[in-house]
């Protein structure tokens, strides 16, 4: 198997349009239908999990560089434009960071690309903060919903 | 001679006063008679009652008394006919075989099977109809998965969910149009193989009625003795009953005739509980 998730992925591909042609083939009215939906069903579980590994590759280092961001953006916000009601989008903008930087692709199939939403969501937020205080803490929650709707459904 | 009229007067009303006081004298002894009189009835009423209720518990006692005997006398008439007398033997049926309890089997099943209404096989083709369309839609689905590129995450959702649709869904079994015709030929072998196993049960039966054999323990137990006088046509239907009951189903208990009753509604149910009735009418004495 090869070691390229690029490549991993086509090969699942390949194995899949092997699968469907067999599935098609049988139609669903053949007795073994039941047993080749099963293998098909395998592959395209392989496939989607492959695609998920590319999109985790892609996708892992920026995640990392978008939540270093947000915790240094943090920072110099907390201290230059300091106030406690801030505070609370700073805080909620960081543990994002923090959840991304502890594992920035996520485990789930559609994971990465909604951590990416979820932490550039929390960089803005973060930048908003001088402006919206407080209330900058909706974007990060909005960020956080979207990640959470993607993931779960 | 009393020449003083209020004296004459006075004596007459004395002699009334007495009339009067022996009068009351007398109407008191009458009442207090006829009270008594009352009185010793009601005694003796209720002295009746009493000795009525005596003699019912006496009768219910002698009763009891006389139902144990009756069981006594039948238990060891079993014992001593048993020292004696060959045994009936309706538990081994060398010339009925597998083959015919199968095809009285299989015909039950084909009475209880329910048959499809055509407005319900209609339904069920309909929905097999809807499963296959679905079932290739999600194959399409399935087959851009392998050429879609790996960053259109929104088409990869959308074609994962039309394949996730028809994964966890089961196609219908399509409505058998034979199965009517294979029950009724089940039903008819079915028929004709226990019109054949009640004819060779019965014949034994009658067989041993004819020679005075002792019945196995169950079989009394079940159907009694004899048979009810007058009834002796039913009391062998039911005992050629409960005997192919006992060889469908397998029973072997020497003592209990029709085994535990069956927990799941369905033809062996109905049978027990009609044998079970049945028979609890020819022990009744």
């Amino acid at each position: 198997m090869a070691a390229d998730p690029f490549a991993r992925l086509a090969d699942r591909q390949q194995s899949l349009r092997t699968a469907l042609r067999a599935l098609k083939a049988a139609g669903p009215g053949s007795p073994d239908f039941r047993s080749l939906l099963a293998t098909t069903n395998a592959e395209v579980e392989a496939v989607v999990q492959a695609r998920r590994d590319v999109e985790a590759a892609r996708l892992t280092s920026p995640n990392r560089m978008i939540a270093i961001a947000t915790t240094a953006a943090a920072l110099i916000v907390a201290v230059g434009w300091f106030d406690a009601w801030s505070l609370l989008s700073l805080l909620v903008a960081v543990a994002t960071a923090a959840s991304v930087l502890v594992d920035p692709a996520g485990r789930r199939v559609f994971e990465p690309r909604a951590r990416t939403t979820a932490i550039c969501a929390a960089l803005l937020a973060t930048l908003l903060t001088p402006l919206a205080s407080g209330w900058a803490t909706l974007i990060t929650a909005a960020g956080i919903a979207w990640w959470a709707w993607r993931t779960l459904k | 001679m009393n020449i003083d009229p209020v004296k004459a007067l006075d004596g007459k009303v004395e002699r009334l006063k007495k009339e009067l006081k022996s009068l009351e004298t007398r109407i008191d002894h009458a009442q207090t008679d006829a009270a008594h009189h009352q009185l010793s009835q009601a005694n003796q009423l209720k002295d009746n009652t009493r000795k009525l209720t005596k003699t019912n518990d006496r009768v219910t006692e002698l009763a009891e008394s006389v139902h144990r005997l009756e069981r006594l006398l039948v238990a060891l008439n079993r014992k001593v006919r048993a020292s004696e007398t060959q045994k009936a033997d309706f538990d081994d049926w060398p010339e009925i075989d597998e083959a015919q309890l199968a095809k009285i089997h299989k015909g039950q099943e084909a009475y209880a099977r329910r048959v499809f209404t055509p407005q319900e096989a209609k339904d069920t083709r309909k929905a097999i109809a809807e499963y296959d369309r679905r079932a290739l839609e999600a194959i399409d689905a399935a087959e851009a998965l392998t050429h879609l590129p790996p960053s259109a995450e929104t088409l990869w959702r959308k074609n994962y969910q039309q394949w996730r649709s028809i994964t966890d869904q089961e196609r219908p079994d399509a409505p058998d149009d034979d199965t009517h015709a294979k029950d009724t030929v089940a039903k008819t072998a079915g028929n004709e193989a226990i019109g054949h196993v009640r004819q060779l049960i019965r014949a034994r039966i009658e067989d041993a009625v004819a020679r005075d054999l002792l019945f196995p323990a169950w079989f009394e137990n079940m159907l009694g003795p004899a048979a009810p006088p007058g009834k002796a046509d039913d009391w062998l239907y039911t005992a050629t009953d409960v005997v192919l009951y006992r060889l469908l189903h397998g029973i072997t208990s020497p003592a209990d005739a029709l085994g535990p009753a069956p927990q799941d509604e369905g033809h062996r149910k109905t049978l027990h509980n009609r044998l079970t009735g049945e028979c609890a009418d020819y022990r009744r004495p």
